[in-house]
C-alpha cells in the first residue's frame, strides 16, 4: 500500500472526527503525539463502521463509557441522568461513527476509491484491544477533547485491494 | 397546530436531534425508523415536508423515494434527503431523484431548521401567546450598531420597562446571538459598513428561526435613500436619529402586539376610569383608541355602565385629544354608558373653543365624576 495513501487516510479521518465533533457537539479536539493510546482501566466503549471497496477497512472510534454518555446527551438534547440505559449511547456512538465514516468514504469517492459501509457496531469493555492480521495495516489516531478533559481514540485498519494499477 | 415533519432515519439519535431542533417550534415531528414505516405514516398522516435517511435497513432512502414519487397522494410532499455521504456520485444520484433539497451529516440544528424553514412556514412557540404579553413583560431588544453609544441610549431610555437590550457591534455577532437566543425585537443600524445592515436583515428575514422577529432600521433622519430602502426591503420601520424614546417603545409595542391597555384603563369604585398621562401625545393617542372599543365593551359585559375619561394629567387640549375624545364620546353613546370627563380648567377653557367640543362639561376629581354619574348633583367645571 503506498505511504500517501495511509497518510491520507489519517488525514481525512482527523478532518471528518474533527467536523463531526465540532459540528454535532461543539467540541473542539486537539491531536494527541502518535502513539497515544486509550489507556486501559476505565470501561469503554469501541464503535465501528466497516468501509468495503477497492479500499476495504474498518475504523474503530474508543472512547471512555462515561465520555461516550456526555457525547450521547450532547447530541440529543438530554441530561446525562436522563438517558434511557446503554441502547441510547450506543445508537448515538454508532452514529457518531457512521457519520465519520461517511465523511471519510465521500472523500475516497472523490478519490476515485468507491466504496459502501457497513452498519455501524459496538463493542463494550475493559482491557480488551482490537488486534489486526499481518495482511493488514493498522494505524491509531488519537485526540484530547479539552473542554471534556477525555481522549477519543481512533483507530484505521485498512486493507488495499490488490489491483494491476 | 403547525406543520407536520415526518423523520425517517434508523437512528433513533438522528430522530431525536431533529425532534430536538424543531422543538421550539410550532410543528409536530413524526418518526419513522425505515422507508416502509415511512411510508405508512405518510399515507397516513400526509405530512408537510419528509427528512429522508438514506441508507437504512428494510428500505432504503432510495426506493422509498421512489415509492414517494409513484404515489399520487405523496408525491407532492417535498423530500429532503440527509446522508452521511456527500461525495459527488452520492449527491448527482440524489439530486436526480427530485428531492427538494439533501444535508450532509454532520450537520448544525441551525442548518436543517433553515433548510426546512425554506420549503415550509416554521413558527416559533409561542408566538401567538407573545401578543398578549404586556408592555411591562420583560423582553430582549438586540441593537446591531458598532457605535456603543446608541445602545447606551437605548438602555438609558428604557428604564422604566423591563426590557433588557443586548449591543452586537458587527452581524455576525447578531447571528450568534439570534442562534443562541432568540431576541423578541432586533433594530439594525442601517449606516454599517458596506450595507451589513441590510445583508443581516435579508439573512434573518431567509432563517426560519428569526424571520418573524420584528426589525427596525436605525438610521439618521437625513438618510432618505437608506429610509426608503428599509421599507421596501420589509422592515417593520425605521428608528430614526436623535431617536425619541417613547416613539420607539411605541413601535416595539405595536410590532409585537404588546398589551399596553392596563396603563390607561382600570376599573375603580365599580366605574372603569380612562386616565390619559401627561405625555399624552399621538402615540399614546394610537394606544388607546387601539384599545377603546374593546375596553369599554368588555366593561358593558362585566355590568358596569359608568365610564370616567381622566385628563387631569394634561396641560392642553390639542386635536389629538379632540379627536380621542370624540371617539370616546361616540362610543359611549353606542354602548349607552354614561360618561364623565375630570380635567382642568385650562384644558375646560380650550375644548370651549371648537365647534365639536364647546359643549363638553369637566369636574375636578375622580369623586366629583362618580358623583355626578350616580345621579348626585353636578358640579360644573
Amino acid at each position: 500500500m503506498p505511504t500517501t495513501m495511509i497518510q491520507d487516510m489519517d488525514d481525512l479521518v482527523r478532518a471528518a472526527i474533527n467536523e463531526v465533533f465540532d459540528t454535532m457537539l461543539n467540541l473542539k479536539l486537539e491531536a494527541e503525539p502518535p502513539g497515544t493510546e486509550l489507556l486501559n482501566g476505565e470501561a469503554h466503549i469501541a464503535s465501528s463502521v466497516g468501509f468495503i471497496g477497492r479500499l476495504t477497512g474498518i475504523v474503530y472510534i474508543y472512547s471512555t463509557a462515561s465520555f461516550a454518555r456526555t457525547i450521547t446527551a450532547t447530541l440529543i438534547g438530554l441530561e446525562e441522568s436522563d438517558i434511557d440505559g446503554e441502547e441510547m449511547v450506543n445508537d448515538a456512538m454508532g452514529e457518531v461513527a457512521n457519520m465519520i465514516v461517511g465523511n471519510v468514504k465521500s472523500r475516497l469517492s472523490d478519490r476515485g476509491m468507491p466504496c459502501v459501509l457497513t452498519i455501524p457496531s459496538i463493542v463494550r469493555g475493559s482491557h480488551f484491544t482490537i488486534e489486526a492480521v499481518s495482511s493488514t495495516e493498522r494505524r491509531v489516531v488519537s485526540f484530547k477533547c479539552l473542554k471534556a478533559n477525555q481522549q477519543i481514540v481512533i483507530e484505521i485498519l485498512i486493507k488495499l485491494e490488490k489491483s494491476n494499477n | 397546530m403547525g406543520p407536520k415533519i415526518l423523520t425517517v432515519d434508523d437512528s433513533k439519535t438522528i430522530r431525536l436531534i431533529i425532534a430536538k431542533a424543531f422543538k421550539s417550534f410550532d410543528c409536530e415531528v413524526l418518526e419513522a425508523s425505515n422507508g416502509v414505516e415511512g411510508l405508512a405514516i405518510a399515507s397516513k398522516e400526509k405530512p408537510d415536508i419528509i427528512i429522508l435517511d438514506l441508507t437504512m435497513p428494510i428500505m432504503d432512502g432510495y426506493e422509498t423515494l421512489t415509492k414517494l414519487k409513484s404515489d399520487p397522494e405523496l408525491k407532492g410532499i417535498p423530500v429532503i434527503m440527509l446522508t452521511a455521504e456527500a461525495g459527488r456520485e452520492n449527491v448527482l444520484r440524489i439530486a436526480k431523484q427530485g428531492v427538494r433539497d439533501y444535508l450532509v451529516k454532520p450537520f448544525k440544528e441551525d442548518v436543517i431548521i433553515d433548510r426546512v424553514g425554506r420549503v415550509i412556514d416554521l413558527k416559533p412557540k409561542g408566538s401567538t401567546p407573545i401578543k398578549a404579553k404586556r408592555f411591562d413583560d420583560p423582553l430582549t431588544i438586540l441593537v446591531v450598531d458598532d457605535k456603543p453609544a446608541i445602545c447606551e441610549q437605548i438602555r438609558a431610555g428604557i428604564t422604566d420597562t423591563p426590557w433588557t437590550v443586548i449591543g452586537r457591534a458587527q452581524s455576525g455577532e447578531a447571528v450568534d446571538f439570534c442562534s443562541q437566543t432568540l431576541p423578541d425585537v432586533i433594530l439594525i443600524s442601517l449606516s454599517l459598513p458596506d450595507g451589513a445592515g441590510f445583508t443581516l436583515f435579508q439573512m434573518l428575514r431567509a432563517s426560519a428561526k428569526t424571520k418573524s422577529v420584528p426589525v427596525f432600521g436605525l438610521c439618521v433622519k437625513t438618510t432618505v435613500d437608506e429610509q426608503t430602502r428599509a421599507q421596501q426591503m420589509g422592515f417593520n420601520g425605521v428608528v430614526t436619529k436623535p431617536m425619541d424614546m417613547d416613539d420607539l417603545k411605541a413601535k416595539v409595542a405595536r410590532s409585537l402586539s404588546l398589551d399596553t391597555s392596563y396603563k390607561y384603563f382600570q376599573q375603580k369604585n365599580g366605574v372603569l376610569l380612562v386616565t390619559l398621562p401627561s405625555t399624552f401625545g399621538t402615540n399614546v393617542a394610537n394606544e388607546v383608541t387601539t384599545h377603546l372599543r374593546a375596553k369599554l365593551s368588555e366593561a358593558v359585559d362585566a355590568g358596569l355602565d359608568k365610564v370616567i375619561f381622566d385628563l387631569s394629567a394634561l396641560k392642553t387640549a390639542d386635536i389629538t385629544l379632540i379627536k380621542l375624545g370624540l371617539d370616546f364620546m361616540t362610543l359611549c353613546d353606542e354602548l349607552s354608558l354614561k360618561q364623565r370627563m375630570i380635567g382642568s380648567s385650562v384644558v375646560s377653557q380650550e375644548c370651549k373653543k371648537y365647534e365639536e367640543t364647546k359643549d363638553w362639561s369637566f369636574v375636578s376629581t375622580f369623586n366629583e365624576a362618580q358623583a355626578v354619574l350616580c345621579g348626585k348633583e353636578l358640579i360644573a367645571a
